[in-house]
């Protein structure tokens, strides 16, 4: 249906009208203020381990858990339906409506309903169904779809709705929002008093019960469950809870993690056929699976379903933020909408989705069911690959060199030499040189229009490695050091302050030659088998010595490390073992310092007093929860940490993502952090991370050569050359 | 069941955008509810509400309560008033049992509605209210309960919080003493 190409016009489209833009980062900011509050006094790991392992039992027990929620429901007096599919389900309602003469249905909000495209369905009956929330309804008369799963119309303005509602009522409405609030509130009520049908879904189905559960705000789903004679509940089976108590407990997570609120205005139990004037209410239940017993088989997915829909992957998410949920979604959107498309709608619509993810993990941070989100798009990302390929560039870059150590290796170097002709002088004088514009005609668009690029240093690390001394006599430690990509070849300075800085607390670095990249950007362009192959290679070379641990200076190295190597090997009689050994002591190189060798304490030197502003790398915050250290390294040596903005906000990077995968997203990412680094005032911005390094350095070079992006460690190796020069 | 939850269900209530008033008897309550509402205000016939005589008391303080049908009360009466099953002192919620329609009508159409909670019923917060929750669901009737915080809102434009949405624009909790502190009735 959708091609690459069309998807890259909506995203140039979004991006040319930065207006919704702008307001879904209003809002990601409030809503983060929101959520913080809603949670003081409660443990949310805790609590989403609970949920999550709640979710697990759903999985396992579903089948007998469907039953007894059905053989309840229909104790109460309920009719449940089981619909294989959207169109059984459709189908029922249409039968219904037939049997009832019934001509319109009140209808309150249902994702699933969305996936079934309901409202046409049934109007191809002459059936109309009224959408009764408000966001819905907006959505509904502009002939969209919901473009966030908790706000359905997030994406339009206040004139816009008053246009619609003007259009429909056939008289003047001004664009105030309560007058707005107020029209929907007098045009609505007429319909549920009028619905043959009131039509809802369920956020629980309680088992033991044979109840549903409501979480609503605006008091539709009451009237549309009271005011009608038939109730239509359309729920997918995933909604499927054990007890009263579980989905109490899930109350307890869903507002406050959908929009930061204590509990919605109203939650709404009902169980079996409730009196109505008079006489009974009809019930009728459809549970429908439409892929769900899909996707709980698949060992990679599954997890998918513990959602419940709160829509936070959303909110912290800096692609959705940037080009909204019409373009990063289809029925579903941001993160758990990239999962739930490829499963509901097919991989082929779910492609470009699965690409434009840029894998910082916020989403994961905030997900109340700890799903992890990331990586299971990173397996749909390889699905994506097999299926249709990753590109000429990747292919002869991951495939034909990466995968070949020395090859990959000695074209780097021979890049260096080639590159001088299109390096100029760094700005900052004594810096490395940069790429201001490169001559690749071939590429759509040049990657140095809003950016600097980074030479290829004139010597990688691994050539240097040799000359450096180290005189240790009884080392503490022996710590083998996997430099990574960006440190080798980009920054070997990074690599050689770390030496320096663990040489001056009596640690020894070991730098085992036979490692290579980490895989992460091959696996992040879906190429599984290269991944497996670079790790094997990573694998042997830092288990050759008995080391005492392996640091890394780049948090995606050391995510590659600890959970992609031990995953793509643990099929892998002979190597899984060994990836699992390396795991465990593996760390970034400042939470070594600092939780290893306690150095905050130890460093005895200060520097004059400087303020540095800090950006935490996402993999490093959360892919490792490493965030306190850095802080407490930088105020050891006397600079003060100015905290910007959303500074665990990604910076755009992303590896790949910001030269071939998407490069405009990208930019638009990586503008908002430059404005936040540039808010703070400070001169100095502290990172560990060579990619954010690239990113960074290119970037606020652009826009403030006053400004200085350094790794951490650069800066602790400077205040020991400082202290040095002082004595 | 004690008043110590009283504080801190007040504060969460009120945070939330519900009137909350402690009041010295059900008289008060028909007075205030009097002298805020005016036109047509449905009182369901509670096993509360006959025990305290809740529509007379009502009627004589001046309330137009409503006779009749509650459907035909129009699409917005200016009030409703019901007493409740419990509170949650963490959230600022009232609990209502409903499955009589007259209850979910009363809350659910009206302009206002009025709610009165004895302290006594204030649970600490929702946790507490897993075992009545699952008391109420026992066998097989069918049934109907209502957790409300505060009155009906919107932010699905601009998003922008908006009270009014579908349900009650406001929502009255009057706390008055030695109604009931039996969490099954209502």
């Amino acid at each position: 249906m959708s091609s690459s190409n069309d998807y890259k016009k909506t995203v140039d489209a979004a991006i040319a009208n930065p207006k919704l833009s702008k307001a879904l980062h209003l809002f990601g900011d409030s809503y983060l203020i929101a959520r913080e509050n809603a949670y003081k006094g409660l443990d949310f790991e805790e609590m989403r381990n609970e949920l999550s392992d709640m979710k697990d039992e759903v999985r396992i027990n579903r089948k007998q858990l469907l039953a007894e929620f059905v053989k309840n429901a229909e104790a109460a007096g309920s009719t449940v339906f089981l619909a294989k599919d959207t169109k059984e389900a459709n189908d029922y309602v249409i039968r219904l409506a037939k049997d009832k003469g019934a001509t319109l249905i009140a209808k309150s909000k249902s994702m699933v309903s969305e996936e079934a495209h309901f409202n046409k369905a049934v109007a191809a009956h002459g059936i109309r169904a009224a959408e009764t929330d408000l966001g819905e309804w907006i959505v509904q008369l502009a002939g969209q779809r919901p473009s966030h799963m908790v706000m359905p119309a997030i994406h339009m303005f206040k004139e816009e709705v008053a246009e619609l509602f003007s259009k429909e009522s056939g008289e003047p409405i001004s664009p105030e929002i309560n007058t707005l609030v107020n029209h929907a509130r007098t045009r609505l009520r007429k319909e549920y008093f009028d619905a043959d049908i009131g039509l809802t879904g369920a956020n629980f189905l309680v088992a033991n019960t044979g109840g549903i559960g409501l979480v609503t705000n605006e008091g539709n789903a009451r009237l549309c469950a009271t005011l009608p004679k038939v109730h239509v509940v359309f729920a997918s089976i995933h909604k499927l809870v054990r007890n009263m108590e579980d989905a109490i407990k899930i109350t307890r997570l869903l507002p406050r993690n959908a929009t930061g609120q204590l509990l919605t205005s109203y939650v709404t139990w009902i169980k079996g056929c409730v009196p109505t004037d008079g006489e009974q209410k009809e019930q009728h239940i459809i549970l429908i699976d439409g892929g769900r017993e899909a996707l709980y088989e698949s060992k990679t997915c599954q997890d998918a379903l513990k959602c419940i829909q709160c829509g936070a992957c959303a909110n912290v998410c800096p692609v959705f933020q940037t080009v909204g949920g019409h373009v990063f979604g289809s029925i579903y959107i941001s993160a758990i909408g990239v999962i739930l498309t490829a499963f509901y709608e097919g991989l082929d619509k779910a492609k470009d989705i699965t690409r434009a993810c840029i894998g910082c993990r916020s989403c994961v941070a905030v997900c109340p069911s700890k799903i992890d989100l990331e990586e299971i798009i990173l397996h749909l990302k390889s699905e994506v690959t097999k299926e249709y390929g990753m590109g000429v560039i990747k292919n002869v870059a991951f495939k034909a060199i990466m995968k070949n150590r020395g090859l990959f290796h000695s074209m780097v170097r021979a890049a260096s030499k080639l590159q001088l002709p299109v390096t100029h002088k760094n700005r900052v004088p004594g810096q490395q040189r940069i790429i201001r514009h490169l001559p690749l005609h071939f590429m759509e668009k040049d990657f140095t229009e809003w950016r600097d690029l980074p030479a290829i240093a004139a010597k990688s690390f691994r050539d240097q490695f040799d000359n450096i001394p180290q005189t240790l006599f009884n080392p503490d430690y022996r710590v083998g050091f996997f430099v990574g990509c960006g440190g080798d070849f980009v920054y070997p300075e990074v690599g050689v302050a770390l030496i320096k800085v663990l040489n001056s607390l009596n640690v020894e670095v070991v730098f085992p030659k036979g490692q290579s990249c980490c895989g992460i950007p091959a696996l992040y362009s879906g190429d599984t088998a290269t991944g497996i192959d670079l790790a094997k290679q990573s694998v042997e070379a830092l288990s050759e010595e008995d080391l005492d641990y392996i640091l890394c200076i780049c948090p995606t190295c050391t995510m590659g490390v600890k959970r992609d190597f031990v995953d793509r090997l643990a099929d892998h009689p002979q190597w899984a073992a060994k990836a699992r050994a390396l795991a465990e002591k593996t760390m970034d190189a400042s939470a070594f310092l600092e939780n290893i060798l306690g150095a905050s304490n130890k460093l005895d030197c200060v520097a004059p007093g400087e303020s540095v502003t800090y950006h935490d790398s996402c993999h490093l915050k959360r892919g490792s929860d490493v965030w306190k250290e850095p802080r407490a390294l930088l105020n050891s040596i006397g600079h003060e940490v100015v905290e910007m903005k959303n500074s665990d906000r990604c910076c755009g990077f992303g590896g790949t993502y910001s030269f071939l995968g998407q490069p405009q997203i990208s930019k638009q990412i990586t503008a908002d952090k430059v404005d936040t680094i540039k808010t703070t005032g400070v001169k100095t911005v502290a990172m560990d991370c060579p990619g954010c390094m690239i990113m960074l350095k290119g970037a606020v070079g652009k826009a403030d050569d006053s400004i200085r992006c350094v790794h951490t460690i650069e800066l602790l190796a400077e205040a020991i050359d400082k202290k040095k020069k002082q004595n | 069941m004690t008043e110590k939850y009283l504080e801190k269900f007040t504060t969460t209530a009120k945070r939330v955008g519900a009137v909350v008033l402690q009041l010295d008897s059900l008289q008060d309550a028909a007075n205030y509810i009097s002298s805020t509402t005016q036109g047509l205000t449905l009182v369901p016939e509670t096993p509360l509400a006959r025990r305290h005589s809740l529509r007379s008391l009502l009627q004589d303080a001046g309330v137009d309560v409503f006779d009749g049908n509650f459907r035909e009360a129009g699409h917005f009466p200016a009030g409703g008033v019901t007493f409740c099953n419990f509170c949650m002192a963490d959230s600022g919620t009232v609990v209502l049992e409903s499955t009589d329609e007259d209850i979910r009508l009363a809350t659910t159409l009206p302009e206002v509605h009025f709610i009165i909670v004895d302290p006594a019923k204030i649970l600490v917060d929702n946790l507490a209210a897993v075992a009545p929750m699952t008391t109420m669901h026992e066998g097989s009737d069918p049934l109907f309960v209502a957790y409300i915080t505060g009155p009906s809102r919107t932010a699905d434009v601009e998003r922008v919080l908006t009270i009014g949405c579908h349900g009650p624009r406001e929502l009255h909790i009057l706390l008055v003493n030695n109604i009931s502190n039996d969490l099954m009735e209502n």
